[in-house]
């Protein structure tokens, strides 16, 4: 392990533990709040930053799993009598099947093609729980079971979103740094090459849809137990999509500190903004989208240097061929 | 006989999703750009008619012409301003940038206008004419009327102008059209503009029949695409046809089955055909 990497691995335990210790000072609700959004929104983009950053697959359907999660969650514990925990393990259980079958369907198209279908699938779900009422009780929506006990519900919502986004974290500094991470990479840089260097795209998306996937509803089942209400135009709403794509984009996408600084920006501007006037969230959101496509297409990250993109996408041949010395992690490598 | 009337329902609303789809579709045709604000520009066009109407008293019959218009100039300088500097750029980019611009617009007309419904009452709208055993709506009937002349414009401005021409060439072959002294900025804003302005006019011509809100664009921007991929990439005869075919399936849906199904069928509809054809739709999108 070079000095470099150990400097890096080092550096994020320690602000994990940081991150931990924060409710021992902030007692405040409300601030426990906005700092839990901040690291739920942190854990999807960087749950989409797996797909949308490092294989550049744009999608605007990632919603869908954490509506599952959402939804599974809440319904295996009111209706099945499950302890809310197992739900959540359900939820993600849920997640995998839908990632799996909306992957094998969108991964087959390329570019808008891609991104349009990966709003139809998600749309599709959104439909079905609105309708299914018997079963989803429709668009009145249910309460949600409670993860936590009340008393302490600010502090631990808070330090789960910690640790689901420091383990969303790990994710992407693996896909940062491992064989399979420069297989993202080549996908995104150029598809028919990767394959020219015996990548199989199809599959290596579908491994990286997984894990996103999984971080996503349990994205979607926290935050859903934390609003204490779910409702199919809420959780299934394409707002949450195209926040977590935002939050990568603003931050630096295929990168891993990216996502996490875009939320913090995004979601503590959004705080400030909401005293000013109610409902411009989206304005803020879509004016950012704009600024950042025209101006930092590299995001904010690309800002303090071009750390990122092309000497990955440069050293990828070596990787790819598996030379020595290429850094890979050994149980990526039967791909 | 039920499902004739059915048919024809399905194909009155049809006339006026192809007016949708083949906004869409000249943008996608000529600049190979997926327009993820189309949604919001319809719903753009729909205040303006609905502003037409309450302050000016126009009729959504001839206010389509002023949204139209706002529309082709607000298309034209977002052209200008926001898109060309991602043209050549990747989809992600330019899906990216539509996709800022849908949420702005939305959020903007929220700010202006507020969430609440809206809609204005035109007793021409409300009336029913009897065809032998069928009814149709008067509304239906004439906004289906006024798509099919905005739509005819359209065709006659593409098929028998200078620069309908050139925007047909550079659709054709966006590489060769400079070499043939073709402007392809000026198009390409043309194109876009245009397009813009098919939003404009179908979100009037939908203000009779609809109620109206921020997010009234967003279940239409996903029908635009379905229709723009029934009726094969950048082709705007297939998006028109596209567009019956998708009112026909709506109707039907809805009486065979529920009208909240109706949706589900179209995103069926449009995965099954991307799935079906996939190579069949890349190579054309890449030619």
């Amino acid at each position: 392990m070079s000095g470099d990497r150990r400097r890096l691995y080092a550096g994020s335990l320690v602000a994990l533990v940081l991150l931990l210790l924060v409710p021992l000072g902030v007692q405040n609700g409300y601030y426990l709040e906005v700092l839990f959004r901040v690291f739920i929104f942190a854990a999807l983009g960087l749950a989409w930053n797996l797909v949308g950053g490092y294989a550049g697959q744009l999608s605007l359907g990632h919603v869908a799993y954490f509506g599952v999660g959402a939804y599974a969650f809440t319904l295996l514990a009111l209706d099945l009598g499950w302890n809310p925990w197992l739900g959540v393990a359900g939820g993600v259980a849920f997640s995998l099947l839908a990632a799996l079958v909306i992957g094998s369907i969108t991964f087959r198209l390329r570019g808008p093609y891609f991104t349009l279908a990966t709003i139809a699938t998600a749309e599709i779900l959104r439909l079905l729980v609105l309708n299914l009422q018997d079963f989803t009780r429709g668009a009145i929506g249910i309460s949600t079971p409670q993860l936590f006990p009340a008393a302490a519900g600010d502090r631990d919502f808070y330090l789960a979103a910690v640790l689901l986004a420091a383990v969303a974290y790990a994710f992407n500094l693996w896909a940062d740094r491992s064989r399979f991470g420069y297989y993202l990479m080549a996908i995104r840089e150029d598809e028919e090459t990767a394959m020219a260097v015996g990548v199989n795209p199809a599959r290596t998306k579908l491994l990286a849809l997984l894990p996103s996937a999984v971080l996503t509803s349990l994205g979607g089942s926290l935050y859903a137990s934390s609003f204490h209400f779910v409702q199919p135009d809420y959780v299934f709403s394409i707002d949450i999509s195209n926040q977590a794509a935002i939050v990568a984009m603003l931050g630096g996408a295929g990168t891993a500190l990216g996502p996490v600084l875009g939320s913090v920006i995004l979601i503590i501007a959004s705080e400030l903004f909401k005293e000013v006037f109610q409902t411009a969230h989206l304005l803020i959101y879509g004016i950012l989208i704009v600024v950042v496509v025209l101006f930092l297409p590299g995001g904010l990250i690309g800002l303090f240097g071009r750390r990122g993109r092309r000497p990955r996408a440069a050293a990828l041949p070596a990787a790819a061929r598996g030379e020595e010395g290429s850094p890979r992690h050994s149980s990526s490598s039967s791909m | 006989m039920v499902v004739l009337q059915t048919v024809l329902n399905g194909l009155l609303t049809g006339g006026l999703y192809a007016l949708i789809g083949i906004g869409m579709a000249l943008v996608f045709g000529v600049m190979r750009i997926v327009n993820f604000a189309h949604g919001a520009l319809i719903m753009v066009g729909m205040y303006a008619a609905y502003f037409a109407f309450t302050l000016l008293g126009l009729s959504p019959y001839l206010g389509w012409l002023l949204s139209a218009l706002l529309l082709f100039a607000l298309g034209w300088l977002l052209y200008r301003g926001l898109i060309r500097p991602v043209m050549g750029q990747s989809d992600f980019m330019q899906i990216l940038l539509t996709t800022g611009i849908w949420l702005a617009l939305v959020d903007l007309a929220q700010l202006a206008f507020g969430a609440d419904y809206r809609q204005i009452n035109l007793a021409l709208a409300n009336a029913v004419v009897h065809l032998g055993p069928l009814t149709l709506s008067d509304g239906y009937l004439l906004s289906f009327a006024a798509a099919v002349l905005v739509i005819g414009l359209v065709y006659a401005f593409l098929y028998r102008t200078e620069i309908g021409r050139d925007v047909r060439a550079v659709a054709q072959n966006r590489e060769v059209a400079p070499l043939m002294g073709i402007d392809v900025e000026r198009v390409s804003a043309v194109a876009f503009a245009l397009g813009a302005a098919c939003a404009g006019a179908g979100g009037a011509l939908l203000l009779p029949l609809f109620y109206l809100y921020p997010t009234v664009g967003d279940p239409l921007l996903l029908r635009s695409f379905v229709m723009v991929v029934l009726g094969g990439m950048g082709s705007v005869e297939g998006a028109a046809l596209g567009g019956l075919v998708l009112g026909v399936a709506e109707s039907l849906t809805g009486y065979f089955w529920t009208d909240s199904y109706s949706q589900v069928v179209d995103f069926l509809l449009f995965l099954a055909v991307l799935l079906v054809r996939p190579s069949g739709l890349l190579g054309r999108q890449r030619a």
